[in-house]
């Protein structure tokens, strides 16, 4: 059984149970979980949690591999196992998630204080897990989490926020933006001010058209959500919660 | 320790570390300026300083001469030192870590150490982003420059750093009106980073980087002026900061009348 779970450097893949099963069964169970949902895990560097299990170099290799062949990168293994931990660090990864060596081998998110995030496989549109960031997403800062993102601040041209879930952006986003990255179609994204360079929600994209020079799009509100696997947008009254349709 | 940076190239990042470095030393403090630029250094040429070199900093990491060898005092200020880049290496030779050594060497001596970091954001830049207690990002008013400062700016915060200014170079009030180039408040809006300086364009630091001398050494001109704010501003002066205006022609004509 593998769990997603999202915390402030990265996602960390959980493996319940890793000791009972074969290894190689999980991996086949995690290669048709990254395989479902290609668009979110491209580019990131994960952290395995594989509890009790004891694994060796061979073992380890072959999740790289799983992991590399699709653009994913292994930094670390943490498991109560203390063989296998030792087969961690022969293999040059981190056996902790500390901030320092996240900071150091996950260069994905700047360090931050850190918090792993419980779990997150409930759906979005009840409770589930939100990662809450309140600063500027800058060009070239990746944002990912499997549940929901909320943000209180702008995000920049050139960055990019991936969620399983919702996105929530108090402040202009001008960036990048992928909600339902783990294929729900119901998830959302809002916007104070909405000026992204791509919007995607589950499988759909949507790319506006670029600007004139000088000219700037409405400073409104804005809600984008999946409607006949296409995305619209709808003015996102934060007031009445109110949407009334409009077209971009 | 201030390190000046800017991701992009060519926005004028050595031309300021060697102005700002000689108003700081014009003001009376003790100033070295480090060429972080490892196999393209050139802070020694706008600083007129080529032909001193006998040790460079990679000497000194490499242990074949003391710190005091390799540094070249400049004659035209009283307490100015340059630490020049070798030539004949790359950004490799030297690390993080022996940067950040070196920097607490010359902070027993110095009140001000500035590092001209290479463009870029691979290892020249981590080696000057690593000692740094200030960061000074240099941007021009255009898109591609403040993205890669965008970039740069969230580097910089991930490494703890949080004293990080802007100066916008080579500004033209002209162009800024007619949205040729972006303005103050555009550039604010994206990278909301405290602007510690607005450079206009000046046709005299050409010149003076290819006679090597730093047009702060005896220009009155409007970038002359523009580094000597910055640099009074380092040292803890309280300089208003104006955006430079366009001239209408009679304004021109008859002089700045205030």
């Amino acid at each position: 059984m593998i769990a997603i779970k999202g915390y402030r450097h990265g996602l960390l893949i959980v493996f319940n149970g890793a000791s009972e099963t074969p290894w190689l069964t999980h991996l086949r169970e995690l290669e048709a979980k990254l395989d479902a949902t290609p668009h979110f895990f491209r580019g990131s560097s994960v952290a395995f949690d594989v509890k009790d299990a004891r694994l060796n170099e061979e073992d380890l290799r072959h999740a790289i591999d799983v992991l590399r062949a699709r653009e994913i990168k292994l930094w670390a293994v943490i498991s109560q196992n203390a063989e296998t931990c030792a087969r961690v660090r022969s293999l040059g990864l981190a056996d902790r998630l500390t901030s320092a060596s996240a900071a150091r081998r996950a260069p994905e998110q700047p360090a931050r204080p850190q918090e792993v995030v419980k779990d997150s496989t409930s759906l979005p549109g009840e409770a589930g897990d939100g990662l809450f960031v309140r600063r500027r997403i800058r060009s070239g800062q990746v944002l990912r989490h499997p549940g929901h993102i909320v943000i209180m601040g702008d995000v920049n041209p050139g960055a990019q926020v991936i969620a399983g879930g919702d996105i929530i952006v108090w402040g202009r986003l001008s960036g990048a933006a992928h909600a339902g990255a783990l294929g729900n179609a119901q998830a959302v994204v809002c916007a104070l001010e909405m000026s992204p360079t791509c919007v995607r929600i589950a499988e759909a994209v949507y790319i506006p058209r670029s600007l004139e020079h000088g000219q700037r799009r409405k400073r409104t509100a804005q809600m984008a959500l999946l409607k006949d696997q296409e995305i619209i947008f709808t003015s996102w009254d934060v007031l009445t919660h109110k949407s009334r349709f409009e077209r971009r | 320790m201030i390190t000046v940076t800017s991701g992009k190239g060519g926005v004028g990042k050595t031309t300021l570390t060697a102005n700002v470095g000689t108003a700081l030393a014009q003001l009376g403090h003790k100033v070295v300026v480090v060429d972080g630029d490892i196999g393209l250094r050139n802070l020694d040429l706008v600083m007129g300083l080529e032909h001193r070199i006998v040790y460079d900093i990679v000497d000194y990491v490499e242990g074949r001469c003391r710190l005091r060898q390799a540094l070249i005092r400049d004659k035209r200020a009283a307490e100015l030192f340059l630490l020049p880049a070798a030539q004949t290496r790359d950004k490799t030779a030297v690390n993080p870590q022996q940067m950040i050594q070196v920097c607490d060497e010359l902070r027993k001596e110095f009140e001000f150490i500035l590092i001209d970091s290479p463009a870029g954001i691979e290892q020249g830049f981590q080696n000057a982003l690593a000692p740094a207690d200030v960061v000074l990002v240099v941007i021009n008013p255009e898109v591609s420059s403040v993205r890669d400062a965008d970039r740069v700016i969230g580097l910089a915060e991930s490494q703890g750093k949080t004293q990080i200014y802007l100066v916008i170079n080579r500004v033209v009030p002209m162009r800024v009106k007619k949205q040729e180039m972006l303005s103050v408040d555009d550039i604010t809006e994206v990278l909301s980073t405290e602007i510690i300086g607005i450079v206009p364009e000046d046709e005299a630091i050409l010149s003076a980087s290819n006679r090597g001398t730093p047009v702060v050494c005896n220009d009155k001109g409007p970038a002359a002026l523009a580094y000597r704010d910055i640099a009074r501003r380092l040292s803890g002066e309280q300089v208003p900061l104006a955006e430079p205006q366009s001239l209408s022609w009679w304004q021109r004509l008859f002089g700045k009348v205030s």
